[in-house]
């Protein structure tokens, strides 16, 4: 055994280039505050490793990206861990940048011969934050797309070179980001910034010995222990302070990845739905990562003509001021102002950075937004599971095909600026509710359920902002007949009101109410004579062989996916409202398809949500 | 060196040839759908969509507000992008606000797209579309997305 180490040390010098790193001296003694570079080291393996068996698994397209890290979270095992350890380690890598930078300055350990060793570390800061930005993007989920396409949005900010630079960043014309992003970003990330941060380091590494030794020579001291002229080797009293460094910090990252629990797909990085490169349904909650939010406050104080201040002159001077830093200190009050400069930037970004967070728990639109999201990202896995995989198209195409997903996005879209679709009471659903404070038609929440035709047929409520109260039908025939007809029943007539409610609700067939249809298939069946006989319903509206088309709804199928897609599709149609329409616009059924609002598949999608007419992972479970 | 190198920049350099989709004029919806109160209605613009190697038939590639000036049937129709101008996100109508609003800086305008606050983060007013109503009820515009952060408004390339 000696014998090969000694013949592989005679050719490769190995052994003893350990031996002299384990000399090499060490300016003072021994000291904590000299294990930083240690645990950047550290992190950069555990960037590289993790990196590596991420690739493995990575296929960087539009159609593929979100899919392959979905499949990676979900389906292979320990990859979530994979994931969450590359993604935290990223960011507290960079936390520790920032404290390596701050030491730096807090010390005086930029000043000479160390003035190289300080850019050094400035640099890695920045090649970090570079590669944690671009890695934001290759998961392609709806936050780093958002927030990609906000920060490249700023790079035509800058004169003459800025459309050209977004071009070459996005590898296309834009606005949206496509399959070129992800392999540029991918590109970027891997071969530029994480192979950048490692010559870096490798040269930090280098300066950093040559630094050490000319101030030991030079019997000069740095940082907070410095000793005036002595030095102590690397092994073993540094080399066992910096392994207890990188097992704190590797603790550290333990926790992070394990903050939300150990099981996917709730477990280590977030992963919201696919990124939807339709501007129609960009992500209204997107934030920038927690190292930019003072950035992101700062650049609200001007006017958005001077956004180039805030985004790039600002920062830019800052980085420029601290590179100076070196030669500034020289000066007698240099290194009073160089703490001063930095203790004050410190302190106006955290507190930018704390006002912001603060403002957006305090926004409901924000926290709605993201509920929405959240719930969305959870819809999907939903989706992919009943699918039993994802298709060719992508999985964003499963939730454009979902009723429940797309249904409440094209009714939010279309339709909540005058309808509301919201259960008054505790039990309010934040996704599902939509509403607004003057809503000028029917509150459809439920619609033609037994509760809602109830409500419909109660004199109080007929005239009332949840039915026909803002509309012009509330002087109509219906609220008239409601008021004189239904006022003051005695206990029989109630009786029979209560069975056309039931009879009428069943024409709907809602599939909630499927077991009570069933139930009470007698009394329906007496309601429906009841509507015509005592009622007569059929004297204005046609319902089964009574009663005809022209003077009001339709009530045969009243509330059933093909009588909502036919009031969606025009609701000034003979068998709707007729002239009696207000205000509704018709969205589809035109003679050009293509001219429509919706198509044929979206209006289905919309009246099976209103129905609440879709997969639900739960129902399965319990049959 | 030289050669795989250039070779390699001038693939890389590839996007700057590059131009963004629109410019023509497309019909978006007719009239009727366009409520009269003033009440923007937010449309899909469809195209076949390019990404890369890949073709969509038929897709969205944007979107546009369409209004009505209220009170007047019949009266003029605005088309506004709804990328806001300042860092492109998405802008959404306000219904109970009754204006428009940027979720991501909170830039808010008003109905016809002007800028409500003084220090707006918004460069500029929402960016206006063409509009031409042809036979009676057709409303076309003409799709372009343009530059954000900046004061002028320049159509993208």
């Amino acid at each position: 055994m000696k014998a090969l180490v000694s013949w592989f040390n005679d050719r490769t010098g190995f052994c003893d280039w350990c031996g002299r790193l384990a000399e090499s001296p060490v300016s003072g003694r021994a000291c904590c505050c000299k294990v930083v570079p240690c645990v950047i080291a550290l992190l950069f393996c555990v960037q590289a490793i993790t990196g590596f068996f991420l690739w493995v698994y990575y296929s960087p397209s539009a159609q593929t990206a979100w899919e392959s890290v979905y499949f990676l979270q979900n389906e292979v095992i320990g990859g979530w861990l994979l994931r969450a350890i590359h993604h935290y380690s990223a960011h507290v890598l960079l936390a520790v940048l920032i404290v390596a930078v701050l030491q730096s300055i807090l010390t005086r350990a930029y000043r000479a011969p160390r003035e190289l060793v300080f850019w050094a570390t400035l640099g890695l800061g920045l090649l970090a934050l570079a590669a944690v930005l671009t890695g934001d993007l290759l998961s392609w989920d709806q936050n780093g797309y958002a927030a990609t396409k906000t920060r490249t949005g700023f790079l035509p900010l800058l004169p003459y070179v800025g459309d050209s630079l977004l071009k070459i960043a996005i590898g296309g014309p834009g606005p949206a980001l496509g399959s070129l992003s992800l392999t540029r970003f991918f590109a970027m990330h891997v071969g530029l910034f994480g192979g950048g941060f490692l010559l870096l380091l490798i040269l930090r590494g280098i300066l950093a010995r040559r630094a050490s030794a000319r101030t030991v020579a030079a019997g000069g001291e740095s940082g907070c222990c410095g000793g005036s002229g002595t030095a102590v080797p690397y092994w073993p009293a540094q080399a066992w302070r910096g392994a207890v460094a990188c097992l704190v910090v590797l603790g550290v990252v333990a926790l992070l990845a394990c903050q939300h629990g150990v099981r996917p797909p709730q477990a280590g990085a977030p992963l919201l739905s696919p990124a939807d490169t339709n501007p129609l349904n960009a992500y209204d909650a997107a934030r920038p990562e927690w190292f930019l939010v003072g950035v992101y406050e700062f650049s609200h104080l001007f006017p958005g003509e001077w956004a180039i201040i805030p985004i790039f002159i600002v920062p830019g001077l800052l980085v420029c001021v601290v590179l100076a830093m070196p030669f500034v200190g020289k000066h007698p009050i240099g290194q009073g102002f160089n703490v001063l400069f930095t203790v004050l930037l410190l302190a106006a970004i955290v507190g930018l950075t704390y006002y912001s967070y603060a403002k957006d728990r305090a926004d409901p639109v924000h926290q709605k937004a993201i509920a929405v999201e959240r719930w969305q990202a959870e819809r999907v896995g939903e989706l992919i599971r009943h699918n039993d995989g994802i298709p060719p198209a992508g999985a964003l195409s499963l939730l454009r095909t979902d009723a429940k997903a797309e249904g409440r996005r094209l009714f939010a879209q279309q339709c909540s600026s005058c309808h509301n679709h919201a259960l008054q009471g505790d039990k309010v659903d934040v996704v599902q509710n939509m509403s607004i404070e003057k809503p000028s038609s029917p509150n459809l929440f439920d619609f033609a359920s037994r509760r809602w035709i109830a409500g419909l047929l109660d004199p109080k409520h007929i005239r009332g902002p949840q039915y026909f109260g803002n509309t012009k039908l509330r002087n109509g025939e219906m609220p008239k007949f409601v008021k004189e007809t239904l006022g003051d029943l005695d206990a029989e007539l109630k009786g029979k009101l209560e069975k056309v409610v039931m009879a009428l609700s069943a024409e709907a067939q809602l599939p909630s109410q499927k077991r009570l249809d069933v139930k009470d298939a007698k009394a329906i069946a007496e309601g429906r004579k009841i509507m015509v006989d005592d009622f007569n319903c059929t004297g204005c509206h046609k319902f089964h062989k009574d009663g005809s088309l022209g003077s009001a709804p339709d009530l045969t199928g009243y509330g059933s996916t093909e009588w909502i897609e036919g009031i969606i599709r025009n609701p000034a149609h003979g068998r709707y409202y007729g002239k009696l329409n207000d205000r509704m616009p018709a969205y589809g059924g035109s003679n050009n398809p293509a001219q429509d609002a919706l198509s044929p598949e979206q209006i289905r999608l919309l009246a099976e949500w209103l129905r609440g007419e879709w997969y639900e992972e739960e129902m399965m479970k319990d049959e | 060196m030289a050669v795989p190198t250039m070779a390699g920049v001038v693939a890389f350099l590839n996007p700057l040839r590059q131009k963004s989709q629109g410019g023509q004029f497309m019909r978006l919806a007719s009239l009727d759908a366009i409520p009269e109160d003033g009440t923007p209605l937010k449309v899909s613009v469809i195209a076949d969509r390019t990404d890369a190697w890949s073709r969509f038939p038929r897709e969205s590639i944007g979107a546009v507000f369409l209004s009505r000036t209220a009170g007047q049937p019949g009266g003029k129709v605005t088309a506004l992008q709804v990328i806001c101008p300042h860092a492109g996100c998405s802008i959404n109508f306000d219904t109970s606000g009754r204006k428009y609003f940027c979720p991501c800086h909170a830039a808010s305008f008003d109905l016809a797209g002007i800028r409500t606050d003084a220090t707006s983060p918004s460069p500029r007013n929402m960016d206006s579309l063409e509009v031409e109503v042809r036979d009676k009820n057709e409303v076309w515009v003409k799709f372009q997305t343009f530059g954000v952060g900046t004061a002028k408004k320049v159509a993208q390339a």
